[in-house]
């Protein structure tokens, strides 16, 4: 296991234990400690920032409607406009992350889209608060920086909790953002006495500052990877930089990456969905009052504090015995079960069954999310930003449709779209029996004999990079991500690593 | 599951019952005549236009028809192309879910004539087109009769309110500015990434 050589490394450079790649293997919450558990708390409360601004509009859309002179249908189609900018935006993050790294990217998104919240506060038109929704919307593209930071501090053992926690504590923002932006409207209408179609316009104020310092705070406090930022490691030749083509390449004909953007558009685009929904759901189908749709509506967001953390735990508490597998197989039973919550959702005709029913749902679509992201820092190490941008466009795709097919217009009463949905959720998290890694198995079938993870990473690299050595990074990562294995097989040895590679490769 | 009729009997009863006991506004009798100064068709401003509406007892009913009322309250109703997609002003006859008059303009003890008043449109009233409705109450806080300035069918006599748009001159500049920093400032996360790549050689 971790010989003393690098535990002395350890002390005298990095406040927790590290892996050959300097990744962390512990996670220490309470520890604001450079650069891992920083990247951490930089990345949740930037996510959580982003979160509130694109979902700060939907609690005060009652004063907002009257304003601007909203129709259902406008309201709508702004909600809509609201998750699918960040569809394509997740994928470019991606790209910007494996280019750039995580802390330019994520920063320079956040500051292009504050104007979009700063800008809220003058539309004066259904068209003008369609196009603030839909540019504030893709600073839901934060998440992907959020994900590939995780998975570039975090080792293998201990990245699905890292990202479950960091993902979870940013999309809180959307559940918290309902219950502080009335808060805030309601200070400024009775506190300083604006009117009411001036109050929500000042409101706006709050997210977008707050945005805009998270940006800031990312960008002075932040470290792209355990060893430094891009642009040192890239002078000093210790980082490649890669040939966007091909990351991109190595990205979409890696089909594992899609079939994971399809199932995330079928737990987290269905957390979008019924973000936008569930108030008016309450509302209309039990009659009670917006204040207690609203709070009602709140507490499904706020479940993500504990539940898609949790999702991620569970993930790494099960690769510890079971590997690859074992994450594979617990995504595919919670999604499972939270698509037939849903469906049961939409069947229930009481208030308190139906507020029970969707806080479990909550629980158990939110812990899905946490577990997808358990299984993508493994899908690529080269375009590992690529794919995590895929699987969260994905999620985005999945949250457009759902919200267009079942959600719009009266086709459907609000029940019925809420059972469809389970039923979709259920045929949608099939394909996750098809995955398979070569090196440690699928849902079905085991390990193919021989395979190596270094085959499985390395083949990301043709024979003229590697003769550049420029696949060094993937080739530590290969070797620390033996613990997919799980320890039912073959025992797990870690040899060490110091800066230059090994002599044997 | 077999449900006992005598079960559904009695909570069919019940449900009649229950919609029964609300006041709906076909039930309500057109017992006052109300005048609005507005035109048809004119603009008022809100927070600037002022708006008169008048009230008394619609004397070809039988005189003892307002024995029971007690207030009246004048309110601003939206008509049918102001709630046109828009289900949160929905017309609906049970008067307690009825969400057609949102607005108040004036409650007054009842009085058979001469009852006017005149204010100005509140600045928090949206953009829509509008006509007046006075509803009549008795001790029991109940509606029991009703007027207004159109028609049966909420055709003639409807008038315009533009809303304020709640910008101001300070809030817009306040805006621009802050977006502009925003703007600026990657620039300059840029090329102070850019310099610091430089230094490293």
């Amino acid at each position: 296991m971790e010989v003393s050589q690098n535990s002395d490394y350890n002390d005298r450079k990095f406040a927790l234990p590290v892996d050959s790649e300097h990744k962390a293997t512990e996670f220490r919450l309470f520890s604001v400690a450079t650069p891992h558990m920083r990247a951490f708390h930089l990345s949740w409360i930037s996510f959580f920032a982003c979160f509130v601004s694109t979902f700060a509009a939907p609690p005060l859309i009652p004063i907002i409607r009257d304003n601007l002179d909203l129709t259902a249908t406008d309201i709508g189609n702004a909600g809509i406009a609201a998750v699918s900018g960040s569809v394509f935006a997740r994928v470019a993050m991606g790209t910007a992350c494996d280019l750039f790294g995580p802390r330019l990217a994520s920063s320079s998104l956040i500051l292009l889209t504050a104007p979009a919240v700063f800008l809220s506060s003058i539309a004066n038109s259904p068209a003008a608060f369609l196009m603030v929704r839909f540019f504030t919307g893709f600073s839901l593209s934060t998440f992907v920086s959020t994900q590939f930071w995780m998975s570039s501090m975090f080792s293998p053992g201990v990245v699905g909790t890292a990202n479950g926690l960091s993902g979870g504590w940013g999309n809180l923002g959307g559940g918290a953002t309902q219950l502080i932006m009335p808060l805030v409207y309601s200070l400024i209408h009775s506190q300083i006495g604006s009117t009411k179609f001036t109050a929500w316009r000042i409101a706006f104020f709050i997210p977008a500052i707050f945005q805009t310092l998270s940006a800031f705070a990312i960008f002075f406090l932040g470290q792209d990877m355990p060893d430094g930022n891009y642009v040192r490691l890239e002078k000093s030749g210790e980082k490649h930089k890669d040939n966007f083509s091909q990351v991109f390449y190595h990205a979409i004909t890696n089909y594992r990456g899609w079939i994971l953007a399809l199932t995330y558009g079928y737990c987290f685009g269905v957390e979008l969905t019924i973000d936008n929904i569930i108030a008016q759901y309450f509302y209309d189908r039990f009659n009670v009052n917006l204040h207690t749709a609203g709070i009602i509506a709140a507490s499904f967001g706020l479940a993500n504090l504990f539940s898609r953390p949790g999702g991620g735990i569970l993930s790494d508490v099960v690769a510890k015995r079971f590997g690859m597998r074992g994450r594979l197989w617990t995504l595919w039973v919670v999604q499972m079960i939270g698509g037939l919550l849903c469906l049961l959702l939409g069947k229930i005709n009481t208030l308190t069954a139906s507020i029970a029913v969707m806080l479990v749902f909550s629980v158990f679509v939110q812990a899905a999310c946490g577990l997808t992201f358990g299984v993508v820092p493994f899908v690529s190490r080269r375009s590992l930003g690529v794919i995590s941008g895929m699987t969260g466009g994905g999620g985005n795709v999945g949250a457009v449709l759902t919200q267009v097919i079942f959600f719009r217009g009266s086709r459907y009463s609000t029940e019925e779209g809420i059972t469809l949905m389970g039923v979709m959720i259920m045929c949608c998290t099939i394909p996750i029996l098809f995955i398979y890694f070569p090196q440690w198995g699928g849902l079905f079938c085991g390990p193919k004999k021989g395979s190596t993870e270094q085959d499985y990473y390395l083949s990301e690299w043709n024979k003229a990079e590697k003769e550049q050595g420029f696949h060094k990074m993937s080739l530590k990562f290969a070797d620390n991500s033996r613990t997919e294995r799980g320890n039912k097989g073959v025992p797990v040895t870690v040899t060490s690593y110091n800066e230059t590679p090994p002599t044997s490769v | 599951m077999e449900v006992p009729t005598g079960f559904l009997v009695v909570s069919l009863l019940l449900c009649f019952a229950t919609t029964g006991y609300g006041v709906t506004f076909t039930s309500l009798q057109r017992t006052l005549v109300v005048t609005a100064s507005p035109a048809e068709g004119q603009v008022l401003k809100a927070g600037d236009a002022n708006i008169t509406v008048t009230w008394a007892f619609n004397r070809t009913f039988p005189s003892g028809t307002d024995a029971d009322y007690r207030t009246v309250k004048v309110k601003l109703c939206y008509a049918p192309i102001s709630q046109k997609d828009r289900s949160w002003r929905k017309t609906v006859d049970e008067m307690k879910k009825d969400k057609t008059c949102q607005h108040k303009i004036v409650a007054r003890p009842y009085s058979a004539s001469n009852n006017t008043f005149t204010s100005t449109i509140l600045r928090d009233i949206p953009s829509g087109t509008y006509f007046v409705r006075a509803y009549a109450f008795n001790g029991n806080d109940e509606e029991v009769g009703f007027g207004q300035n159109t028609n049966g069918k909420l055709e003639t006599n409807l008038f315009v309110i533009q809303a304020i748009t709640g910008r101001h001159a300070s809030l817009d500049i306040a805006s621009i500015c802050f977006s502009a920093f925003s703007v600026v400032a990657l620039a300059g996360f840029f090329y102070m990434e850019k310099s610091k790549g430089k230094s490293q050689k």
